[in-house]
């Protein structure tokens, strides 16, 4: 059993939550395209096609039942991007939801950044628990009444009314790209964030809507020239004057904002030379970084591309010091994958809370972990068949050549409909989200 | 053999994507598209350094022969329709215009009027060393601002063009003129036949959607053996950006020809452009 990835030899993981639409017919929009945890864990947001955001809440730990958390529930539900149209361009803007970012808790309140390809919103959700109730400036049917009717000052009191949790848009930013937004990052100063697009990337404070610092620009004089878009940005978790920027050639570049206004010259520059041997006609696209994360500690980033998730020091530039093979048995698939556009596919990856482990996702449903310590990693599947209340994980293996052995699944039986994109990992205990299609399983921990 | 059957197949892949991705919700994906003209070009390579590599030995009018026989085995995959075959086949006069998908990306992702479209001038005026200019060009190059911001350019490439076309410079290149020809040709049918409806399809807050939708009823066939033919050039940008790595790859002589078809030609350039 490949147990102990995520920490500790006794670890094994478990069946929590599903959420979602058990109907074999998905509708389009509601196939998640983001998932998020805030800062503490409590809330988990997931973001849709068809523009909707929802926010699940971890309940607080019972203590009668056996050693297993909270479970999250829905929150609050609230339509967040709306489908709209470009007139000039004739163009018509999806209301998918790209990115979900939250900010830090500094009130009540909870505060998330939602993007789709155009517009950034900033959402702020408060809960509100009482009501004033008392007034009397109006009669039982509604009607105000005649001031002059009213001959006593009555102070309304609060009265205790069932949760309402209400989402408002506090701040829209818009019309500041041209191109597809692919990525949104609080800084860790917790006034700016950045945006980024194909091909130019965008400083922003949460206080001002009407404008934006642009600090990266790639877009060549001449469009013939483009050959490489970006593809992901981040900012460091500690530093707020640096950020990454991922592109579609498999390169990372690392700026510091107190180096220029306009951050065109990268301070540090990742790449990994190619391997001539593995050349095709695929190689560029597969080589096209689809996420960039840095780790909790800052320092380390991890690269995810269409094989291989890479974990670069970013003290050393001209290679990761870790590569992981996710699913390398794709790598003779390419050709078939190009036809069905699966080789288009953007997977997400993330790190656990302590950076020990990092996640990715694959096709048929089946998600990968590796344990960066041990070496270990392990594959699991997100399936309704393991949703009993509890069930440990299966490890899946995926059989790549000769005879298949038993609960071994050949790589041509695999169902690349099923991709799981988006995953998330709590940022303090062992407890991951994963969205596939549209149904977003939580998984935890279950100590022996 | 086998690898030119794979690499054309993969060709005509990525022209479907390529054309897909214009009636696609939410606009043209630049990243992807990118990285499907990469393919594009890869393929491209493999295809025409095969091809080359035995051609560049024959003789002119042999080779142009070939080149029919490549176009017409195209042509069998993806039959077009009568009116495409016979524009095809008579003398075309040059026009001054864009693709009608390049332009219609053109439409959709234009800002500020910047983007340049010196190679599609290297086209039409290497069309126009051979044939008579005609009055439709500037009658179809005056309906839209992008084509008038081009005709100043139009001059200066003209005689750089001619420069090259006629210093024969390796075998490979001594047949590009006709291939020029050729290709511009089927180009020029596609055009003509999607731009002869209605001079107002080439403004800009337009008919993107009309012309999508005609297009997608006919895009089976027709249109994609244009593209393909289309695609006999184009790329400069991403050739001359990446000029190191393909010089790399390909054999020689094929480079040769492909580098400097490729350089010469632009039609599917405009494709980038649009971005």
């Amino acid at each position: 059993m490949m147990a102990g990835v995520g920490g500790g030899n006794d670890f094994q993981w478990c069946f929590s939550q599903v959420k979602g639409a058990i109907d074999e017919d998905v509708a389009e929009a509601d196939i998640i395209s983001t998932v998020e945890f805030n800062y503490s864990g409590e809330l988990l947001a997931t973001g849709d096609k068809g523009g909707r955001v929802v926010i699940f809440q971890r309940e607080q730990e019972s203590k009668n039942r056996p050693p297993s958390r909270g479970e999250y529930n829905v929150y609050s539900t609230f339509q967040s991007h709306e489908p709209e149209f470009d007139y000039l361009k004739s163009l018509e803007i999806e209301e998918k939801i790209n990115k979900i970012r939250w900010l830090p808790q500094q009130n009540a309140a909870h505060f998330l950044l939602s993007t789709n390809d155009k517009t950034i919103k900033l959402w702020k959700i408060s809960e509100r628990d009482k009501r004033a109730e008392g007034y009397n400036l109006k009669d039982e049917d509604g009607r105000l009444r005649d001031p002059f009717r009213i001959t006593s000052l009555r102070v309304p009191v609060l009265m205790p009314m069932d949760l309402m949790v209400e989402a408002s848009p506090r701040r829209i930013f818009a019309n500041a790209h041209t191109y597809h937004i692919n990525s949104i990052s609080v800084n860790s100063d917790y006034e700016t964030y950045l945006s980024a697009d194909d091909l130019r990337i965008n400083l922003w404070h949460l206080e001002i809507t009407d404008r934006s610092f642009n600090i990266v620009d790639i877009k060549p004089a001449n469009m013939e020239e483009l050959t490489e878009v970006i593809t992901a940005a981040e900012c460091h978790p500690h530093q707020c004057n640096v950020f990454v920027y991922s592109s579609s050639k498999g390169t990372i570049r690392l700026c510091d904002m107190r180096a220029a206004a306009l951050c065109d010259r990268h301070s540090k520059f990742f790449e990994e030379p190619e391997d001539p041997s593995s050349r095709s006609f695929f190689s560029e696209i597969i080589s096209s970084i689809s996420d960039v994360k840095f780790s909790h500690s800052g320092r380390y980033m991890m690269t995810r591309d269409y094989l291989s998730v890479k974990v670069w020091d970013l003290n050393m530039e001209n290679r990761p010091v870790e590569t992981y093979q996710v699913h390398e048995y794709l790598r003779s698939k390419l050709c078939s994958l190009y036809e069905n556009d699966c080789i288009f596919d953007k997977f997400e990856c993330c790190w656990n809370g302590s950076d020990s482990a990092i996640m990715t996702g694959s096709y048929n449903n089946f998600f990968r972990m590796f344990d960066r310590n041990t070496r270990r990693d392990i594959t699991l599947e997100a399936s309704r068949e393991n949703s009993k209340p509890r069930a440990m994980l299966k490890p899946r293996k995926v059989c790549t050549g000769g005879k298949r052995k038993k609960d071994e699944i050949s790589v041509d039986s695999l169902d690349f409909n099923k991709k799981i994109l988006h995953t998330a990992w709590h940022p303090k205990e062992n407890v991951i989200a994963v969205a596939a299609t549209n149904n977003l399983y939580i998984f935890q921990d279950k100590i022996n | 053999m086998e690898y030119k059957v794979e690499a054309h197949r993969i060709m005509s892949i990525s022209l479907g994507k390529i054309y897909n991705s214009r009636i696609q919700r939410g606009g043209i994906k630049l990243h992807k598209n990118l990285l499907v003209s990469l393919v594009l070009r890869s393929a491209r390579q493999v295809y025409l350094s095969d091809y080359y590599s035995g051609a560049c030995l024959n003789a002119q009018s042999e080779r142009e022969g070939n080149e029919w026989d490549i176009m017409d085995s195209e042509r069998e995959k993806f039959p077009p329709s009568a009116t495409e075959c016979d524009r095809a086949e008579s003398p075309e006069e040059p026009q001054q215009s864009k693709q009608p998908e390049a332009s219609d990306k053109e439409r959709e992702y234009r800002e500020n009027d910047d983007e340049v479209k010196s190679d599609q001038a290297d086209c039409t005026s290497t069309l126009q060393q051979e044939q008579n200019p005609n009055p439709s060009l500037d009658s179809v190059g005056n309906v839209s601002p992008p084509e008038t911001i081009n005709e100043p350019k139009e001059s200066p490439s003209d005689s750089s063009v001619a420069e090259r076309q006629s210093t024969p410079v390796a075998n490979g290149e001594s047949h590009q003129a006709p291939k020029t020809h050729v290709c511009s040709n089927r180009k020029r049918s596609a055009e003509e036949s999607e731009s002869g409806d209605s001079p107002q399809k080439r403004t800009k807050v337009a008919s993107s959607n009309s012309k999508e939708d005609e297009e997608g009823e006919e895009m089976d066939t027709s249109n994609v053996s244009n593209l393909i033919t289309i695609f006999g050039s184009s790329f400069s940008g991403l050739l001359s950006k990446d000029s190191a790595k393909p010089e790399a790859e390909a054999e020689d002589s094929g480079q040769i020809c492909c580098d400097q078809m490729l350089k010469n030609l632009n039609p599917w350039s405009t494709a980038i452009v649009a971005f």
